[in-house]
Order: C-alpha cells, then structure tokens, then sequence
C-alpha cells in the first residue's frame, strides 16, 4: 500500500485513483469530525467536501514535514471555524439547539428527523444533542481533545492560544456537557 | 470546586497523550486532593458518553470533483526566469557594466600597478608603502582641510551678502509680531483672571446662602 507522500506526489502529478485513495483513506475521520460539528449530515457532507477541495487545491503547499493527517485537521478546523463563524453572521441559518434541553424540538434539524435517527445509533443521537447545545469553540476543543487525541500544545497551536487556555475551555465545555446531561435526564420520562 | 488546580488536572486527567512524569503528578495531586477527585467523578460520564460515539461511514460522493480545480502555487519558490541561464554575448549590455565594475573595485582593493617599459609590461600587486611617508601624508590632509575651510567661508560670505536685507527686514518683522503676541497674552490674562474672580464671588454667595438656609433650618424647633 501506497504511502500518503507517494499518493500526495501522484496524485499532484495528475493521477485520479492516487487522489482518490488518498481521500477514501481519511474521508471516514473527517466525515464524523464534520459530523459532530455541523450536527447533521448536509451540513457535515458539504464541509467533508469544502475540506477536501481546500485540501487538494493546497496539496502543492504540503511540503511532508508534518504528518498528512495532522495536515488535514488543521485544514479541517480551519473550515469549521470559518463555517461557525458563518453560521453566527447569518443566525437565520444556524440549526444548533437552544441551550435549554427543554427546549429542544423533537424532530430538530434537517437530517436528525425520525428517519435519520432511525439510522443512526441511538447514541450518536445523544451526543448529536447535547454536542448541539455547546458553542462551536467548546463543541471544538471537545472534538480535537476527545475524538482527535490531540494534545493541548497541539491544540494550542492550532487555535493561536496557550496551551493553559485550551486545558481551561476543555475543562468548561466539559462541565457545560456534563449540566447538559443532567438536564437531559431529568428531562427525559423515565422508562 | 475549592482547588485551583481542578481546571488543570481534570485536563491533564483526560490527556490520553500525557507523558509519564505528567501522569505521576496528576495521580499525585488527586491521590491527595479531594475536590479534584469529586470533580474528576463528575465529569468522567460527560467524557465516557462522548466516546460512545459509533463511527459513521462517510456517504458516497463525488471525490473526483476536487480535480477539477486549480491547484495553489506550490510553497516552495520556483526559480527565477533566467536564473541559471548562461552568458551570452546577446546579452552582454546587461552583464559587461557589472563585471567591468566587479574588475575595477578589485584592482582597487589589490592596488594593482601595471608598469610597461621598453622591455616589456609588468602587472604587480599590492602597494609600496615607502612611496608615501606620514609626515607628507600629514601636509597634505592639512592642505586638504585649510582648502575646504576656505570654500566654506566664501560660500557663507555669499549667501549672507545676498539674503542680508531679507534677513534684516524679516528680524523686524519676527520682533513686532512677538510684541503683538504679549500684548495679546496679557489681555488674555487679564480677562481669565477676572472671570475667575466671577466665579469665586457667585460661590462665596452661594455658599452664604448655604449657610444662611442651614442656620434657618437649625432655628426651627
């Protein structure tokens, strides 16, 4: 099996299959980071596809001293900011939930309607929820520290602040996750 | 959450990448305080829920699509048109200036001497110091300086006969305008300082009529 530097070089050489191993090997990550961010399957198919774009137009710029993958998230959290950041300009458009778990709808969102959920794993469902109900900075910092294994000097770096002010938000996302459950679960009618 | 530490060492706690000597610190402070501990109970079902995250498949879609794109220039700069191109004759208005330059300034730096004779020509390097002795070197700096003192006087006797009324007139000028600005600064003095002793004398009233309003409420039984 090809390495990515060898996929990168055929791939900028003009090769559609080396392109597409290369996408079909990390689209999957990427995908569910989307996901988790965007809270349902429009929103996270269109920016796998923002990242991917950015990603091939970019691919000169990749000179290998870092990991591929490492590459790719940082251009991937670029894409989720730069979505965020939409998404507060243009509030009209935002399908996050309201913070209060009582106000959530039942049949919220595009693509988290009964059938989706249908598909999806109920605890998928759960975390598409409550991840809804933090700001995108927290339901960030969640992914890269909890999903990415990232480290917080990693994360540090990717998001321009210190290394204590990312352990500070993962401790506050973390804790605003936590109020959130057990407003959910008192909400929730007991079985 | 009493202890400033908490927001730290739950981080560091749920740090899978943490390095060993990290850990043992962590263990260590949790292992002696209890609100951490608490804290750490707390949150671990938050954690715990977000990895029950079950992995989604990505949905088929068009991969392709990236390639139709335009590809950013590369990071790396490409060399510069003509860089590594060779010299040639065609081009020779560009590079014979600079390398006719490059020849002089080190004929100059190696004092190079080209002596031709009836016998023939000798190119020698370096200068003789003996040629020139201190003391002629001396007379004629001194020469050099007395010279350029000169020039300078004649050009400051020059320029002073030729703008020497202007200058005068505009001396007389300078002098009035600041005697009009005195004037000007004491009248001005003098009007703040009357305003000023206005002002004094509406709060001397005002305050005696403080005085006398205070006093009449004291009267009353």
């Amino acid at each position: 099996m090809e390495n990515d530097n060898e996929l990168i070089a055929s791939a900028l050489d003009g090769s559609l299959q080396a392109w597409e191993t290369l996408v079909r090997r990390y689209e999957g990550r990427i995908y569910n980071f989307c996901l988790r961010l965007t809270g349902n399957r429009d929103d996270a198919l269109d920016l796998m596809q923002d990242v991917f774009l950015g990603v091939y137009r970019n691919l000169s710029r990749f000179r290998g001293e870092s990991q591929f993958i490492s590459w790719l998230f940082r251009i991937a959290h670029n894409k989720a900011v730069d979505l965020a950041r939409r998404r507060r300009a243009n509030p009209v458009k935002d399908q996050g939930l309201p913070d209060d778990p009582a106000d959530w709808p039942d049949d919220h969102g595009v693509s988290i309607g009964p059938q989706a959920l249908a598909q999806a794993d109920e605890s998928n469902a759960s975390v598409h929820r409550l991840l809804q109900a933090l700001s995108a900075e927290q339901r960030l910092i969640l992914e890269l520290k909890v999903f990415q294994s990232m480290t917080f000097d990693e994360i540090a770096m990717m998001q321009d602040i210190s290394a204590n002010t990312a352990k500070t938000r993962f401790y506050s996302a973390l804790k605003k996750l936590r109020a959130l459950m057990e407003g959910h679960h008192e909400l929730s009618p007991d079985p | 959450m009493s202890c400033h530490q908490t927001p730290d060492i739950v981080a560091e706690h749920f740090d899978t990448r943490l390095s060993p000597s990290a850990r043992q610190r962590v263990q260590q402070h949790l292992a002696a305080c209890a609100d951490c501990r608490a804290e750490l109970a707390l949150l671990a079902p938050a954690q715990e829920m977000l990895l029950s995250w079950q992995h989604e498949p990505a949905p088929d879609w068009e991969r392709s699509h990236a390639q139709s794109q335009p590809l950013a220039a590369p990071a790396h700069r490409p060399p510069l048109p003509g860089r590594h191109a060779r010299l040639s004759w065609k081009d020779a208005g560009r590079w014979v200036p600079l390398a006719a330059s490059l020849v002089l300034s080190v004929a100059v730096l190696t004092q190079t001497r080209l002596d031709v004779s009836e016998q023939g020509w000798q190119l020698s390097f370096g200068g003789d110091a003996s040629n020139v002795s201190w003391p002629q070197l001396d007379a004629y700096m001194a020469a050099q300086a007395s010279l350029q003192q000169q020039q300078n006087q004649q050009m400051l006797e020059s320029a002073l006969q030729q703008f020497g009324d202007n200058t005068a007139d505009t001396l007389v000028q300078l002098v009035d305008w600041f005697e009009q600005q005195r004037e000007l600064d004491i009248q001005r003095m003098e009007a703040g300082f009357q305003q000023l002793l206005d002002r004094d004398y509406q709060t001397v009233n005002s305050v005696q009529q403080l005085a006398s309003y205070v006093q009449f409420q004291g009267d009353l039984p």
